[in-house]
């Protein structure tokens, strides 16, 4: 009985000595754990987007917890506070994820109604343009009663019986273009004139070759062919007499006749 | 006398233990799901926690082989815990790129409406 006592002390210290040792292993992952579930059991995100995640990690904590009560249960405290670890880091990871599409959500409704806001400005600013350039038209043309709206193109844009244009006409040419481009519906009647010089048939030739090289230019920049008429009329329908120089330089030129805004045309003279 | 039952009661426990887990077939099934699950929204290897939950459900299944059934319980619920984090933060990577292209593009637009007139 008297030696016995000091063994079975000494027994019962080795298996504190071992508990403790592996207890401490324990431990550890039983703080880690409860750190891990102390982040997520109050996170009012958290609990909203994985409540059954973080009751789970309470439950494996608390069984990890109880176990770590008896001896020789490390292994299995050990394996209930990872679970219970990868319990709360699954809820954490869930509620990152409600909350990124939360935002993702809420992001495209503004990409939405900014590119609605977009194309609006872009609208707006494009039908601005549109009347600016329609004013520069207007100035350029004038209104005559059975015509419809008529620009001239005088004969400084072509040398003397040629029928290329000359660069000074590019200018008002895009101009030209940019405006049918913004009046998608509007056609063009393109018409060729002359002085009186001449015969006949060649002022006839000249002049639709002038109004061809105005139409063929439009269709190098980009106007349909179908919204272009061309014709030549040689040197009828003078603007001024033929007598002087400088009527004779006023009947040689370009008219560009433009239908209303649905396409329209007046009847050809 | 009181020493001597808390050790015949311990040995009773284990061998209790021992006894009382069956084949935890179920569980297994359940990890594979998970980490097919995680494989399906693009987990790879690259995922630390999907390297982890393949490496303890090959091992489960190596102690399902020889019958060591608490091993493989164990180590399959691990697997399975680690695939469903893995999946979970793929699609949370997932989620952010998504943020990222979407803030760019709204960043993007706000410009292009400030220079509208």
């Amino acid at each position: 009985m008297k030696r016995s006592k000091p063994m079975a002390a000494l027994a019962l210290v080795a298996l504190v000595g071992l508990q403790g040792c592996a207890s401490q292993r324990s431990e550890s992952a039983l703080d880690d754990a409860t750190a891990a579930y102390q982040k997520v059991k109050d996170n009012s995100d958290v609990l909203r987007s994985a409540p059954r995640d973080v009751i789970r990690a309470g439950e494996s904590l608390g069984r990890a917890e109880r176990l770590a009560g008896y001896i020789g249960t490390g292994p299995d405290v050990r394996h209930y506070a990872y679970l219970s670890q990868r319990y709360s880091e699954i809820a954490a990871e869930h509620a990152k994820l409600a909350l990124n599409q939360e935002r993702v959500t809420k992001l495209d409704l503004d990409r939405q109604r900014l590119q609605l806001a977009l194309r609006e400005a872009k609208l707006a600013s494009v039908q601005q343009q549109g009347k600016f350039i329609e004013a520069q038209i207007s100035a350029l043309a004038s209104q005559q009663s059975d015509r419809g709206l008529v620009m001239t193109l005088g004969d400084v844009l072509f040398d003397t019986g040629q029928a290329d244009l000359k660069n000074t006409a590019s200018r008002t040419v895009l101009k030209l273009v940019q405006f049918l481009q913004l009046n998608p519906r509007r056609v063009v009647r393109i018409e060729g004139y002359t002085d009186s010089t001449g015969t006949p048939e060649d002022n006839l030739r000249l002049s639709r070759e002038r109004a061809q090289s105005v139409g063929d230019m439009l269709v190098d920049l980009g106007v349909k062919e179908e919204r272009i008429e061309v014709v030549g009329y040689g040197d009828q329908y003078p603007v001024e007499a033929n007598a002087s120089e400088r009527g004779r330089a006023q009947n040689r030129r370009v008219e560009i006749v433009f239908s209303d805004d649905k396409g329209k045309l007046s009847p050809a003279r | 006398m009181n020493i001597r039952f808390s050790i015949i009661a311990l040995g009773m426990l284990g061998l209790a233990g021992c006894a009382s887990d069956p084949a935890p077939v179920e569980q297994l099934r359940l990890s594979e799901q998970a980490l097919e699950q995680a494989k399906a929204v693009g987990a790879t290897e690259q995922v630390p926690e999907y390297k982890l939950a393949e490496d303890k459900l090959t091992r489960a299944k190596a102690n399902m082989a020889s019958e060591s059934y608490r091993d493989a319980r164990m180590r399959a619920e691990q697997a399975e815990l680690d695939a469903r984090l893995a999946e979970a933060r793929v699609l949370t990577q997932k989620s952010e790129e998504q943020l990222q292209v979407l803030q760019s593009r709204v960043k993007r637009l706000r410009k292009q409406l400030e220079v509208q007139p």
